[in-house]
């Protein structure tokens, strides 16, 4: 619309327009676990004010005026805190509505599905998320998105994005991204997520792009502000694909790379003013800093505090409570970059070093605070240390403990005398406890408010667990009482699990283990290696040039290593996750095969199971050959004498012998090690010569890889730990040997083997360690079953 | 004391110039032999001066003075006449031009990457690798480059130089020509001028994606991608650079292979390792790290981004700090600033942009319309002074301000030339019709005809009233009476009936007529295509 000539009613119609936000006050996942068992992580505080005020007062700052809060784990409490924020009282010329959704809401993509069947949307609106500190003038963002609707009804949202270094601390490495950009325009062409762990090695660009955009930027140093202003398709988009679920990952990306959408996105690069989520432990630590540092002005503690608090900014950033009920003791020491509430208590040589304390903490007699986030009435004993830690709320750390860095403490904790936490522990308050004996303040009431909460619609953060309390009592249950030793004799605390091993294989990358240290508080992650500087080379050279020439020189390829490095903890317990699938696998595989073998299956049908059941469990052949293995040795009925069970293992051989060969690959050496593994560890070892012969007379084994197998060291058993599978080994070895005695009887050329062989011994030797657990268990699987 | 004494000499030289001319078989017919002769490209006369003459007097103004000059040994002969003869109009006395012919035939031509590696040891110095057919803009002195690699080299450990350019077509060649290639897309870094990745065509069909580094977006988070830019070709490298491409086998062309596989050292940390010592990473760095890192004017360009973008208004306490309980400001940015006491090993890049001067490379036969069509823009004709040549135009002959017509051309009675450079010794007829042509020397244009944006290689003869639209003729081509072409290359092979002697009556004063072309890699480009 023209300005002048249509000005008047435009002018009136932008004067009834009312702006709209809508706050999606639910993360989604469960970074801040233990903390947000009991309240949203929207309701913890940073900087003594809850995060969903700060996004409040961040929206007025840009002139918002009515406010929907989608929320959905821990709605009440939600509610409450909205109810008694200040933003309600008459006459801010606010409107908060609060919207709970549906438990099964999962994702920011089904919240906006939620939104589009409430209808609340009529214009374009401002979208944000429940932890949102930003100053930036949204209204001009709004403003420019309107004015480029005005000419392209196809630009559907405009994302903030902030300029700022490649690694700027507030830029999670773990969850950040790419954008890229019409240099003229700011339209975003192309998006592309990124995740720190495993690096990410190549961003692709569709080269399509460059057809109708003669310059492009490619953003690698950008925040995103998680602010988006959406026009009104924006919803109905989301309800027409289903699938969406993360903003970005899918919603921008599949616009932006739908063929038939021919919507825009584009960027609003601010250039001035803070925003920034609270994403992550990480940027809890990141924004807090960022407040103090002042950054955010004029949302500073001192000025215009959410809470309301009033501060007293003093000299090197120290923010002290005004209202004179804070007590320092003389000899204490604060440093810079701190903030403590009203009616803390800092005692004789204790230190506060760049932290954050609620009202009402007691911080003891010699004991130091450094880069730690300590909620409302926390109390800390004397000479207690604790690091790079956030602390909940009426937590009471007990003298001569140590927090080391990177410890998230859930509310009501006690710990300690002479507690230790080891870094990135997490605790919470024991249930038990909680309602079986009274502990200090929280009588049975509260527990069973706790409790309603818990069931109601505590399920707070997490996608894929519905019932925190359940998760709770899993917790507890594997409790380990030798940790909870370190904890000092007074506590009350579970320790939860270092990684949930029952993530399930299909979780996202983002929330992988390793790649959630980059989002932890205190984890500086330097054993892993994420720039992919180092592990590039080779697999890239190779295919971009034609390689040959890369290995011309200097050997050793950096990369192998690198690639492969092992990280001390988290990889063992991915590790361990990982054989935790493989056993699903391999029981998956043997009930299908038990099946297979009931119902008689043809060789082929039975194949395409194993084959199908292996993509979607994505192990390796050899673990699907074992299991192959097992099922059919296990089969063998074990008969009486000789002729009668030499004619079993050769029914069933010649039955279902087909089937090794059919899994998707063939290695008969293989074959015979696993026969071997399986034999040394089952009641079925007498029958090893008889299986291995049979399968020789079946052209499944040659007499070249029996020979090939029998001179590997491995198959005499080294490296297995257990004596007895050793022995086993032993005896499979030497019936082999027998065998290979009749073969040179039969023929009298036997020289092939020696070089040959060794080579694949080498190979196989490596993967011979770790089988013979597994075997057992697999092992007391396929016996329980047939029994 | 007299101080001016001091030899000139003594002064150790800098750079070495290596000037590459090639065959040109993106400009056949142009330079398709003429008879015996070969028509070397770097001879073509662009706005009637030899296209090397270009590049010669951009090397001339930046003060180099030792120039290698590689031709194929088939183009030497006519080469070496041209820098020797003091017809030339201009002669680069301050030039030392070492003429080194190579052996290989026009169908068969190796990469420019050979050739190199063929003539290394001659090359002992930082050199600067040009084009014969670059045609820089005022705007862009060879000094500019120069001086952006000796600071960089200097600095940070940059080790070539190169200049992307965005050039102004207009589209006037017909396809027929030869489609014109599309250029590659570049990834550049606009704030420290560096050259990121040049997005190769690879034949295998990565069509739909372009893939990039992490390791790349990490060191320049604000790369920018563009296809616009062209590549001058003109390399400013360290020695050492040459010692990498000699451990190199099978690498082709200089600008496809070697390049944009260079780029990838700055931030692929595996190659860095292998090649890094070979490019003196560590050699020169080490005492030049030590005084940057001391230095206070110059700060590591990432860095200074980084702590640029965010002010840091006030201070945060890093965690040794604090221990001692002191707390110093400290950038919000995580410091990994060390990288800049290793050498960046990168490629440093002048991008020139369209509204700063008219720049292209005359590699293929429209660009070299074009840039001759250029020239014309920026000059006024006007009839020879001289009563001898003056005599030799008729009084009404038409011929507007924007054409140039060369020495001892005749141009006879209602002749109209508009927009069109016509070499010297031409003979045009009556009532001829000449619009946006380039007439090579020795043209012989009957009554009558009428040409329209062709090029007319040397000894080009058209017959009465032939028409001619878009077309390119091969030296010596004989157009026939009447004959009506359009769209066309024309050369002397699918002319059966051509008599030979129009190819041998000329004087050879005219020596430096033929062409030939120039970089190898238009060679490479053409037998892959």
């Amino acid at each position: 619309m023209a300005p002048k000539s249509a000005g008047k009613e435009n002018l009136m119609h932008e004067e009834d327009e009312v702006l709209q936000a809508v706050i999606l006050a639910d993360s989604f996942n469960k970074r801040f676990k233990p903390l947000t068992t009991h309240r949203p992580r929207c309701l913890l505080p940073i900087c003594n004010a809850p995060m969903l005020d700060w996004t409040f007062e961040s929206l007025a700052l840009a002139g918002v005026q009515e406010i929907f809060v989608i929320c959905r784990s821990h709605a009440d409490l939600v509610k409450a805190a909205i109810k008694s924020s200040k933003w309600s009282k008459p006459n801010t010329g606010l409107k908060i509505v609060p919207i709970v959704t549906a438990k099964e809401t999962f994702s920011p993509g089904d919240a906006m599905r939620d939104i589009y069947t409430h209808g609340i949307i009529t214009s374009d609106f401002v979208l944000v998320t429940g932890d949102l500190v930003s100053n930036i003038r949204i209204d001009e963002v709004v403003r420019a998105h309107k004015e480029r609707r005005k000419t392209n009804k196809d630009a559907i949202m405009t994302m903030v994005v902030k300029e700022s270094g490649a690694n700027h601390r507030t830029r999670s490495k773990g969850d950040s991204s790419i954008f890229v950009l019409d240099a003229e325009t700011s339209e975003c062409l192309h998006y592309e997520p990124v995740i720190g762990y495993p690096p990410k090695t190549h961003a692709s660009i569709p080269r399509e792009i460059l057809e109708e955009h003669p310059e492009i930027e490619i953003r690698n140093d950008f925040i995103d502000c998680s602010i988006d202003i959406c026009s009104v398709e924006v919803p109905s988009l989301f309800q027409d694909n289903f699938d969406y679920a993360d903003i970005r990952r899918d919603f921008v990306h599949g616009v932006l790379t739908s063929d038939l959408l021919m919507k825009n996105i584009y960027c609003y690069i601010a250039k001035e003013g803070y925003a920034a989520r609270v994403k992550d432990t990480k940027s809890y630590a990141s924004v807090s800093k960022d407040i103090l540092a002042r950054w955010t002005f004029p949302l500073v503690p001192d000025d215009d505090h959410p809470a309301g608090h009033n501060y007293e900014h003093l000299r090197g950033n120290k923010y002290i409570a005004r209202d004179n009920t804070v007590s320092l003791s003389r000899t204490c020491k604060i440093g810079n970059n701190v903030l403590i509430g009203s009616h803390s208590q800092i005692a004789d040589n204790a230190q506060v070093l760049a932290s954050v304390l609620g009202q009402r903490c007691k911080i003891g007699a010699g004991s130091v605070v450094r880069d730690s986030y300590l909620f409302d009435g926390v109390t800390i004993g004397p000479n207690c240390v604790i690091e790079s830690s956030i602390v909940g709320a009426g937590v009471h750390i007990k003298e001569q403990s140590q927090v080391e860095r990177g410890c998230l403490i859930g509310d009501g904790v006690v710990v300690g005398p002479r507690a230790t936490l080891m870094p990135f522990e997490r605790l919470s308050r024991k249930r038990s406890i909680e309602s079986d004996e009274e502990d200090d303040e929280d009588g049975e009431d509260e527990d069973d408010e706790d409790e309603a909460d818990d069931e109601g619609e505590e399920d707070d953060d997490d996608d894929d667990e519905d019932d925190v309390d359940s998760d709770l009592e899993e917790v507890e249950a594997n409790q380990d009482p030798d940790s909870l030793e370190y904890l000092g004799k007074d506590n009350n605390a579970v320790i939860w699990p270092r990684v949930s091993l029952d993530e399930d294989e299909d979780v996202d990358e983002l929330e992988g283990a390793d790649n959630q240290r980059l989002m932890r508080i205190g984890d500086s992650a330097s054993d892993l290696e994420l720039s992919d500087l180092g592990s590039e080379s080779s697999d890239s050279e190779s295919d971009s040039e034609s390689s040959s020439s890369d290995d011309d020189f200097g050997g050793s390829n950096p990369s192998s290593s690198v690639t492969s490095l092992p990280l001390s903890t988290p990889t063992n317990l991915v590790a361990q996750a990982d054989t935790a699938a493989e056993l699903e696998f391999i029981s998956e595989v043997t009930q299908s095969l038990e099946r297979a073998f009931a119902e008689g299956h043809s060789v082929d049908n039975a194949a395409v199971e194993l084959k199908t059941l292996r993509m979607a469990s994505n192990v390796p052949l050899r673990r699907v050959r074992e299991a192959v293995v097992a099922s059919i040795v296990e089969r063998i009925k074990i008969e009486e004498s000789g002729a009668p069970q030499r004619q079993e293992i050769g029914s069933v051989i010649d039955r279902w012998g087909g089937l090794i060969d059919k899994i998707g690959g063939v290695d008969a050496v293989e074959t015979v090690e696993v026969l071997q593994a399986h034999c040394a560890t089952s009641i079925r070892l007498p029958l090893f010569g008889q299986i291995l012969a049979a399968l020789y007379h079946h052209d499944i084994v040659e007499e070249d890889d029996i020979r090939k197998w029998h001179s590997s060291p491995s198959s005499q058993g080294e490296g297995i730990k257990s004596a007895a599978t050793r022995e086993n080994y032993l005896k499979c070895w030497t019936t082999g040997a027998h065998m290979i005695q009749q073969f040179d009887e039969q023929e009298s050329d036997e020289e092939s083997e020696g070089s040959s062989s060794k080579e694949g011994s080498e190979e196989e030797e490596s993967e011979e360690d770790d089988e013979g657990d597994e075997e057992d268990d697999e092992d007391e699987g396929d016996e329980s079953s047939e029994s | 004391m007299n101080f001016n004494v001091t030899p000139v000499e003594a002064v150790t030289r800098e750079f070495l110039a290596v000037v590459l001319a090639g065959f040109g078989n993106e400009l056949l017919p142009l330079t398709s032999e003429h008879g015996e002769e070969p028509c070397p490209k770097a001879l073509l006369p662009i706005f009637n001066k030899p296209m090397l003459d270009y590049p010669l007097s951009w090397l001339e103004q930046s003060g180099i003075k030792d120039v290698l000059l590689i031709c194929p040994s088939s183009h030497r002969a006519a080469i070496s006449h041209y820098i020797h003869s003091d017809s030339t109009t201009t002669s680069f006395a301050s030039l030392r031009i070492d003429l080194q012919p190579f052996d290989e035939s026009q169908d068969l031509s190796s990469g420019t990457c050979s050739l190199l590696k063929h003539f290394a040891s001659r090359i002992q110095d930082d050199f600067v690798l040009l084009p014969c057919d670059f045609i820089p803009p005022p705007s862009l002195p060879l000094s500019k480059l120069l001086n952006k690699f000796r600071t960089e080299s200097a600095t940070d450990g940059a080790i070539a130089t190169t200049c992307w350019f965005e050039a102004q077509r207009t589209g006037s060649s017909p396809d027929e020509w030869g489609a014109s290639f599309p250029s590659p897309s570049i990834v550049w870094d606009e704030v420290t001028g560096t050259l990121l990745h040049v997005d190769v065509p690879d034949g295998t069909d990565h069509r739909g994606e372009l893939e990039l580094r992490m390791g790349l977006l990490t060191s320049y988070p604000r790369a920018k991608l563009s296809s616009k830019f062209h590549d001058s070709h003109v390399y400013v490298c360290k020695r050492a650079v040459l010692d990498v491409l000699l451990q190199k086998h099978h690498f082709d062309s200089l600008r496809e292979d070697f390049f944009p596989w260079l780029c990838k050292i700055q931030y692929q940390n595996t190659k860095r390792i292998k090649y890094g010592h070979a490019l003196g990473a560590l050699a020169d760095s080490i005492s030049n790290s030590i005084s940057m890192k001391h230095s206070t004017l110059h700060t590591n360009v990432y860095a200074k981004i980084k702590l640029t973008t965010l002010e840091p208004r006030t201070s945060e306490s890093s965690p040794q700090q604090s221990r001692i309980g002191l707390s110093m400001p400290s950038s919000p940015a995580e410091s990994d600033i060390d990288q800049s006491i290793t050498s960046s090993l990168r490629i440093g890049v002048i991008i020139h942009r369209a509204e700063n001067g008219f720049t292209l490379r005359a590699n293929n036969l429209g660009s070299y319309l074009d840039v001759n069509r250029h020239f014309l823009t920026s000059t006024s004709y006007s009839l020879p002074s001289e009563p001898q040549k003056r005599a030799l135009i008729d009084q009404k002959a038409n011929i507007s301000s924007d054409s140039a017509i060369g020495d001892f051309t005749r141009v006879e009675e209602k002749t109209s030339i508009k927009r069109s450079i016509v070499g010297s010794h031409c003979v045009i007829g009556k009532m001829v019709k000449i619009v946006g042509c380039v007439l090579l020397d020795h043209c012989v244009i009957s009554d009558g005809a009428k040409l329209e944006g062709c090029i007319l290689g040397k000894n080009t003869t058209v017959g009465v009233k032939a028409e001619l639209i878009r077309c390119v003729t091969q030296a010596g081509y004989e157009v026939e009476e009447n004959g009506s072409y359009r769209n066309e290359k024309l050369d002397v092979a699918d002319w059966a009936a051509g008599p030979e002697d129009s190819s041998s009556d000329e004087d050879d004063d005219e020596d430096e007529e033929e062409d030939e072309e120039d970089e190898d890699e238009d060679e490479s480009e053409e037998s892959e295509t």
